[in-house]
């Protein structure tokens, strides 16, 4: 930068005003990434025990299903679980956390869950789907949350940058820019009043 | 010809009467016998469900005939040596029967079956696919021809059965619109079908199996309909032993009071047990290992008889049985569920 450089006081002027400008972009990013880091460790500390709730639910879904299947004949299975009749529909709205688009999830659901007879089937496959049905909300509520941390985390990230970039290496080139103009500036001028003294001299010799 | 004789809930105590002997089947029963003593034994079962692994449960089965190939213990290939091992006890007992008419009465199980993946793909317009069982009475092929054509009604080709079954099922379809109905009027068709056959065969013993397994399938559905608040009191199905009002009258009782409301029937400790199992453990394992015991008992049942159709037909259903308890225990295994799981379901 400094190769480039004009040494002008007008140079001096706009890179002042820029060192202004980048040094309430740098506090503004801070207290971005401030309040983005306090919202990101809120919804982990979210996210924790509610997958470890869904886990635990879709384990228990998994291991009641199992026992339903092995109960049961496989034409029995495939002909109970071919067609289902629940309905699911996602609606997708999105929120904005310090400018940051994050999606909220929102379920419908309609019909039964259960989609078959009782004759040929196992009961552990309505423990199983009952279950299953009981795990979307805490399901969906674990994709949403899951999602916001992750853009937030992203957006974190990005801040963090820009904010490390500002003031490690921008703000101090912008410094050094200033102080190497104001230096050539000043020598300039050292250079001008010598010279007229130079010049006063030769006249009154 | 007479009549046969039905039984009334009062005229036994715990299972019906199996009927006589029938000399034709003297061979067959003894060869049947001999078969009975190479089938799982109990211990044999519990063994494999108290094995620490998967590894090791198979390997318990390696002087059985469910033995799987060295180095191969992936689950498909599990489930596949089932299948042969259905396949080929089902193809025995049509070799060792010698009326056909029920010979073609167990392959029906599977023509139901396949009837009820056909109609709801039908109904919900989906392809209709090849990928029905060919163990019944109507092949595949011909299920997804007469599907296809859209003209079920117009052309009388499956046997009186099927045709039953599909008007049924899309007639209760239409009226609610809802698919479970389907499996609800094939289920009516089916149980009812296997009483008219049972009748016309003049079977004492199978009638007796159909009313049972009628009766427990009654059960079931009451505890079902129950765990899951669902209300629909007309789907028991009809021809057990026990009148449809008492399973009604049971969904307004507390799962506490079922016991007592059976306790003139042989299903007492079925529902007592089962009833205090779901209410504690949220769980049907208990109701259906007791189903199965009590199927199984009546089955047993058949010890006593010298010579007949009915070892023959019992030891379809046990070795089928066993295929379920085998795969149970493998699948549970396999995934790492709690040995107690296994045992409450086979013990």
């Amino acid at each position: 930068m400094l190769a480039n450089v004009n040494a002008t006081r007008m140079e001096l002027l706009r890179l002042r005003k820029r060192v202004a400008l980048a040094s309430r972009g740098h506090r503004l990013l801070s207290e971005k990434r401030d309040e983005l880091s306090r919202q990101l460790i809120r919804i982990a500390r979210e996210i924790q025990p509610l997958r470890k709730r869904v886990e635990a639910e879709l384990l228990e879904t998994c291991r009641r299903f199992m026992l339903a299947r092995a109960t049961m004949e496989p034409e029995a299975t495939k002909a109970a679980l071919e067609v289902p009749t629940k309905k699911f529909s996602l609606a997708v709205k999105f929120a904005n956390i310090m400018n940051v688009k994050v999606p909220h999830l929102s379920k419908e659901m309609e019909g039964e869950i259960i989609c078959y007879g009782f004759a040929t089937t196992s009961g552990e496959m309505d423990v199983a789907l009952l279950a299953l049905e009981r795990a979307f909300d805490n399901l969906i509520e674990l994709a949403e949350k899951e999602k916001q941390a992750r853009l937030l985390a992203v957006e974190l990230q990005m801040t963090r940058r820009r904010v490390n970039v500002l003031e490690h290496v921008v703000i101090p080139e912008l410094h050094e820019t200033i102080r190497f103009i104001y230096d050539k500036l000043a020598e300039a001028e050292r250079d001008n009043i010598s010279r007229l003294m130079k010049i006063t001299d030769i006249i009154r010799a | 010809m007479p009549e046969l004789a039905e039984q009334a809930i009062l005229d036994f105590y715990t299972y019906p009467p199996i009927g006589g002997d029938d000399w034709r089947y003297t061979f067959q029963t003894a060869q049947v016998r001999t078969l009975e003593i190479q089938m799982l034994s109990r211990a044999a079962l519990l063994d494999m469900a108290n094995a620490e692994n998967f590894e090791q449960a198979a390997d318990l089965l390696s002087g059985s005939e469910y033995a799987l190939p060295r180095g191969g213990k992936d689950f498909a290939e599990v489930e596949e040596i089932l299948q042969q091992r259905r396949a080929a006890v089902r193809e025995l007992f049509s070799d060792l029967m010698l009326d056909e008419p029920t010979v073609e009465l167990f392959r029906t199980r599977d023509d139901f079956a396949n009837l009820r993946l056909a109609v709801r793909r039908t109904m919900t317009e989906k392809p209709l696919g090849t990928d029905y069982s060919s163990g019944g009475n109507v092949p595949p092929e011909l299920i997804e021809q007469i599907f296809s054509e859209e003209d079920v009604f117009s052309k009388p080709v499956f046997p009186d059965y099927v045709q039953e079954a599909v008007e049924q099922a899309v007639l209760a379809y239409y009226q609610q619109k809802d698919i479970r109905r389907i499996d609800y009027a094939i289920d009516s068709v089916q149980a009812q079908y296997n009483l008219r056959q049972a009748r016309r065969l003049r079977s004492v013993f199978l009638l007796g199996f159909f009313r049972i397994q009628i009766d427990l399938t009654n059960i079931r559905t009451m505890l079902r309909l129950k765990f899951t608040e669902s209300e629909q009191p007309n789907v028991f199905l009809e021809g057990g032993f026990i009148e449809l009002e008492r399973f009604r009258h049971g969904l307004e009782l507390g799962y506490e009071a079922l016991g007592p409301l059976f306790f003139v029937t042989p299903y007492h400790r079925i529902v007592d047990t089962g009833a205090n199992y779901l209410a504690s453990n949220k769980s049907f394992l208990r109701v259906e290992q007791q189903c199965d015991e009590h199927l199984t008992g009546f089955l047993k049942s058949t010890v006593l008889i010298t010579a007949g159709p009915q070892p023959i037909i019992a030891f379809l259903l046990m070795k089928e049985n066993e295929i379920r308890t085998v795969r149970l225990i493998l699948t549970a295994k396999k995934n790492h569920l709690d040995t107690k799981l296994i045992l409450d379901r086979i013990s």
